[in-house]
């Protein structure tokens, strides 16, 4: 029998034992994955078109895995002892949540936002028609749809009547395939028709526009268990933020996956909109200057104290 | 803290009637500014405060550097970002002016500077920053357009200043003067034989932004507050002091004291920018005397003075 060389598998944990991927990503991207995956495993850096290794996903089939963005399923199981075949289509690190049975990728903070199934965004309204709104997620690009019924509880006569320039908080439904297809949002949530995570029409406050990456990164500190909350990723300016401010009455946030932040600080009366400034500023130069830990900590120490919330 | 909880008893009621809010006059293309935004913007402004955390006469970081030729430009304000190029070639002088030389600023908005433009089509901001530009720095007489002549009628210098917008946020105007009147003091032509002209660079130009909504004037304004202006006062200065320019083109009406508190203002920021070029083109200057072309950044009458 001829025996065939074979050229060595690509081998994904030499990949990422050779990378140091704080180089690549900001800081704390490391430590998160290494938390979260919960094993002692490097972790796994794919580049566009790269497999993902089945020992990194999570084991537990009572549950559909639920993918994020810049994953997705290459091919179908075609017989029994196939498998689905997932493939990055990003540049990134896997990030793997065992709780909620997810994968998703960690990539850049891109300039650019591509909409994908059930990110939440902040949606600006352009003009409605008959049926639906049409939004701005990110400027330039062919508006999204929001139908005009997609609201909590809207009716015919009860749907909320938009003007142009309003600003909803709204989950992508679906993104279509192919060239020209059509973005939908949707305020309600599929299975219980509620408004959940605070969807619907965003009045007052002020949107401050951050990188997509940022954005991630707020979402997933944001969804992060209480007791994690500080490490994660390195990202403390909200929770800093949170502790400094809670004297004045706190502050509401909405993150949008299109790198839109919504902040309403109107339970400070008088401060309202001094705090709604610090907490935009913070949050942008901490995304720009790419801040540690450490640092976030001290820009929201000085721009309170210039901006005189706090003594 | 919570996350992501947007409030719903402070919506507005649905039948609530705004009031007629003025359009943005330039870049029609540009995105229109949301609701929230503007009002929290103008709200901010009324309470003194700016979203960068800036003052209302201060300017964001001004950033000159020159590149390897002379009049070869790039310069940031903030985010706004330009690159100038000054360019020479001669050429007959016009019939009716033997003896001036020609000066030209072209500058084209490109995809590149903002995605609201599109290449090959004109929108409003394009001719708009260029007039100003034309009044403040060729008609005005910031370069001596005889000195370029070399033989009456025959030949003469023509100088060409070429603007690229980088990347676009906010105050143009401002970027764009700035960086051609750097370009031009950068700038030496080449020697030319029959005679030798002087460049006589002088002045700087300002631009005040007005916000009428409640009387407040910002310098400076990015391009969000831009969208949230309800009219601009643009004032040329040179750096003798003798304001050359005063546009108030569209827009609500301002108080005509406010004009001449603004010149002052103008005056104020025109010695702050001229400085900054000024250490900008001395820093250029000395590190071109390192690599031995101090002689030839001089300018090129000295060169040709010769002892009788």
């Amino acid at each position: 029998m001829q025996s065939v060389t074979r050229p060595p598998q690509n081998n994904h944990s030499d990949t990422a034992l050779n990378l140091d991927p704080t180089i690549l990503l900001p800081p704390g991207y490391y430590q998160h994955t290494y938390m979260q995956s919960g094993n002692m495993s490097a972790p796994a850096v794919l580049l566009p078109s790269d497999e993902v290794p089945r020992d990194n996903l999570p084991t537990d089939n009572s549950n559909p895995l639920r993918l994020g963005p810049g994953l997705r399923i290459l091919s179908q199981p075609s017989s029994k002892g196939s498998d689905h075949v997932l493939t990055a289509t990003q540049a990134g690190m896997l990030s793997i949540d065992a709780k909620r049975n997810a994968a998703s990728l960690l990539t850049f903070p891109n300039r650019r936002y591509i909409p994908t199934v059930n990110d939440f965004v902040i949606a600006q309204i352009h003009h409605s028609s008959a049926d639906f709104f049409h939004c701005v997620i990110t400027p330039h690009t062919p508006h999204a749809l929001l139908g005009q019924l997609s609201f909590e509880g809207a009716s015919k006569k009860t749907r909320p009547m938009l003007k142009q320039g309003e600003m909803v908080y709204a989950r992508v439904q679906s993104v279509g395939v192919g060239a020209g297809a059509e973005v939908e949002l949707t305020c309600v949530s599929a299975a219980t028709g509620k408004a959940e995570g605070g969807m619907g029409p965003l009045s007052g406050g002020m949107v401050f526009d951050v990188s997509t990456g940022m954005a991630a990164r707020l979402i997933r500190a944001s969804s992060a268990p209480v007791e994690n909350t500080d490490p994660i990723e390195g990202l403390v300016v909200l929770s800093e933020l949170g502790r400094k401010l809670e004297s004045l009455g706190g502050f509401e946030i909405a993150v949008g996956r299109n790198g839109k932040v919504w902040v309403d600080c109107s339970d400070a009366a008088e401060g309202a909109v001094k705090a709604t400034i610090a907490i935009g500023r913070c949050l942008q130069e901490t995304d720009q200057q790419n801040l540690h830990a450490h640092d976030q900590k001290k820009l929201v120490t000085k721009v309170l104290r210039e901006l005189k919330l706090v003594s | 803290m919570r996350p992501a909880h947007p409030k719903e008893a402070a919506q507005k009621p649905t039948n609530f009637i705004e009031p007629a809010r003025p359009q943005p006059s330039m870049s029609s293309r540009e995105e229109p500014l949301s609701i929230p935004e503007r009002d929290f913007i103008l709200e901010a402004l009324g309470q003194n405060l700016r979203l960068d955390g800036r003052q209302f006469d201060e300017y964001r970081p001004l950033n000159i550097s020159f590149g390897e030729e002379y009049g070869h430009v790039k310069l940031q304000l903030g985010k706004t970002s330009i690159i100038v190029r000054i360019s020479a070639e001669i050429t007959k002088p016009f019939e009716d002016r033997p003896f001036d030389g020609s000066f030209n600023i072209n500058m084209e908005l490109s995809n590149m500077g903002s995605p609201a433009w599109e290449n090959g089509r004109s929108n409003d901001l394009e001719p708009y920053v260029l007039e100003a530009l034309d009044r403040i720095i060729r008609h005005s007489n910031a370069l001596d357009t005889e000195s370029l002549c070399i033989l009456k009628g025959v030949s003469c210098w023509a100088i060409r200043a070429d603007i690229h917008v980088i990347d676009f946020d906010g105050n143009i105007t401002d970027a764009a003067c700035i960086g051609v009147m750097a370009g031009l003091q950068h700038f030496r032509r080449p020697d030319s034989v029959v005679k030798d002209g002087r460049v006589i660079v002088y002045g700087l130009e300002q631009r005040v932004p007005c916000f009428n909504d409640s009387k407040q004037v910002i310098v400076d304004a990015t391009r969000k507050e831009e969208q949230a202006a309800e009219g601009d006062l643009v004032i040329g200065i040179n750096s003798a002091g003798d304001v050359c320019y005063i546009s108030k083109h569209a827009g609500a009406p301002i108080d005509a004291m406010l004009i001449v508190t603004k010149t002052n203002l103008a005056w104020e920021k025109v010695k702050v920018l001229n400085a900054i070029v000024d250490k900008a083109l001395q820093a250029d200057l000395s590190k071109r005397a390192d690599f031995g072309m101090a002689d030839e950044s001089r300018a090129a009458n000295d060169r040709l003075i010769q002892p009788e």
